[in-house]
């Protein structure tokens, strides 16, 4: 019982820290929560059941596709509802205001044209279980760790060992000096949010699967915030542990407590944290940002 | 006036303020030129504007008779690089991946590899601090990551704003020396200095600043020979 919990919790762990490196990104580049992060994932998760109803493609073609669209998306909705805003150096507070509208606009876009019907993705894996040591872990749960993680680790050896990664670094550290050593910050700053939308079209077709595809499926991405302020945001290691963390105590309270509790013991996590210690465990005062 | 950098008329607005109110200088292919003049005359708004980070309101900057771009990334690409003031490394960043970063433009690899080869040269210590924080090293050793990082551009025009600021004066008098040698390899340098006389003694030709304006200008010599100007600008 308590393994089979356990992979749950770090599956939904694993989901929250896809969705909070996005955040994480786009914080530590542009210092902005940005808001619309949800209605991307949501979107990705839309693309992705389209691709496996309508296309009857399989798990891997499907999540391929939500990952390109959704990063396209998420490039598109940089360059329509912030480009212009950074242009005139408006503060940060605009780019989230401008974030909210976003997310608003497009989850009514959704309403409007697809309906506020609930989906379900086709069964991938059958709700097929794996016995280990008497408890059945679900293939699912197994799988969206695995690929959550692989994910993660491969932004990290890409920022950190690839060129484009180490302008992205340079770009969070100084946006003019890395502007001034003849990077077009414009296009850098597609490349993050690319990438951002890239983890939510991930996030959104495991959420699908695990749960269902509806208009407002982007609200999740409260828990992803508090994942990233957990573990410090702008951070991406911090952002990993952070999701995984809360996915895993998560499941814990709704397994062994109550599941009504859960979301009141997720608030109160971040209160209890942002109390103690107010730059998330790996904040961005002591380890490098992204 | 035709040199290899020209700057005339330029106007520039900074945090509402006017900074610049038509400046004038010329910088000739193969010289070293100083800007001097007190602090707030203007040194470091005129840098960032030829450098395309500040938006200019009135005048033109050509480089070998081209305006330059608008942007500042555009400019680099045409061979100017700017070492500003507080050097502003990327402090986060290992010694090795602030030099990648000077050469993010390029892509010969062999040709970096010797430029890089040839910063270690002129700094053996940044090659035994590689993997070091830029964040982590003394002022001397950063100022000396700053102008590295600057030359793995492969700059033609180099601009150094205030780079003995902070610096011990033994440290100063071999970043003097280091800038001679950059000449000496055929960069151009324009040289903004709070340390006129220093500054002049390195120079061919100079310009004192004051309030946004061109005050005086002249060979280096002309400059610190007229007592005037060194008792009005220089504070000597």
């Amino acid at each position: 019982m308590f393994l089979q919990t356990l992979v749950t919790g770090l599956s939904i762990g694993g989901i929250y820290s896809l969705m909070a490196v996005g955040y994480s990104l786009i914080f530590s580049i542009l210092s902005f929560s940005n808001f619309a992060h949800g209605a991307v994932i949501m979107l990705g998760a839309y693309m992705g059941m389209a691709l496996a109803t309508k296309a009857n493609l399989g798990l891997g073609l499907v999540v391929a596709g939500s990952v390109v669209g959704a990063g396209i998306l998420s490039v598109c909705n940089e360059r329509v509802a912030y480009a212009v805003l950074r242009r005139r150096r408006a503060p940060s507070l605009y780019l989230m205001i401008s974030a909210m509208g976003c997310s608003m606009f497009l989850e009514n876009m959704v309403y409007a044209t697809i309906g506020a019907r609930f989906y379900s993705f086709p069964e991938f894996f059958k709700r097929q279980v794996i016995q280990v040591g008497g408890s059945s872990l679900s293939l699912l749960d197994l799988f969206a760790f695995i690929i959550s993680m692989s994910a993660i680790a491969a932004l990290h050896i890409f920022i950190t060992r690839t060129k484009t990664g180490i302008a992205i670094r340079a770009g969070v550290n100084d946006m003019t000096m890395c502007s001034l050593m003849g990077v077009n910050t414009d296009r850098l700053i597609s490349i993050v949010f690319f990438l951002a939308g890239a983890f939510a079209g991930v996030a959104g077709v495991f959420l699908g699967i695990k749960y269902l595809v509806y208009p407002t499926m982007g609200w999740v991405t409260n828990k992803a915030y508090i994942a990233a302020v957990i573990g410090g945001l702008g951070s991406l290691p911090g952002a990993m542990i952070g999701g995984i963390i809360l996915g895993v105590l998560e499941t814990l309270v709704s397994t062994y407590v109550s599941s009504i509790m859960r979301d009141v013991f997720s608030f109160s996590v971040l209160i209890a944290l942002l109390i103690c210690l107010p730059n998330g465990l790996l904040g961005a005062d002591t380890e490098e940002k992204v | 006036m035709s040199g290899y950098l020209d700057v005339s008329g330029l106007q520039i607005y900074y945090g509402g303020i006017h900074a610049l109110h038509g400046v004038d200088i010329s910088v000739g292919r193969g010289e070293i030129v100083s800007v001097v003049g007190v602090n707030g005359a203007g040194k470091s708004t005129l840098m960032w504007g030829i450098a395309g980070v500040l938006p200019i309101a009135g005048g033109s900057i050509t480089l070998d008779g081209r305006r330059l771009p608008p942007k500042p990334h555009e400019i680099v690409a045409l061979g100017v690089s700017l070492v500003p003031e507080r050097r502003r490394l990327f402090t986060t960043l290992s010694v090795e991946e602030n030099l990648v970063m000077g050469a993010i433009r390029r892509n010969d690899r062999d040709s970096i590899e010797r430029d890089k080869e040839g910063c270690f040269a002129l700094y053996p210590v940044l090659k035994e601090r590689l993997r070091q924080r830029a964040g982590t090293l003394s002022g001397g050793e950063q100022q000396m990551l700053a102008i590295a990082r600057a030359l793995m551009s492969r700059p033609s025009m180099l601009m150094l704003d205030e780079p003995s600021l902070g610096l011990a004066p033994m440290v100063t008098e071999s970043l003097f020396d280091t800038i001679l040698r950059i000449r000496d390899d055929g960069v151009t340098v324009l040289l903004v200095e709070q340390n006129a006389f220093q500054a002049l003694e390195i120079s061919d030709r100079g310009y004192v600043m004051q309030s946004g304006n061109i005050a005086a200008s002249g060979t280096s010599r002309e400059l610190l020979e007229n007592t005037l100007i060194r008792k009005a600008y220089l504070g000597g």
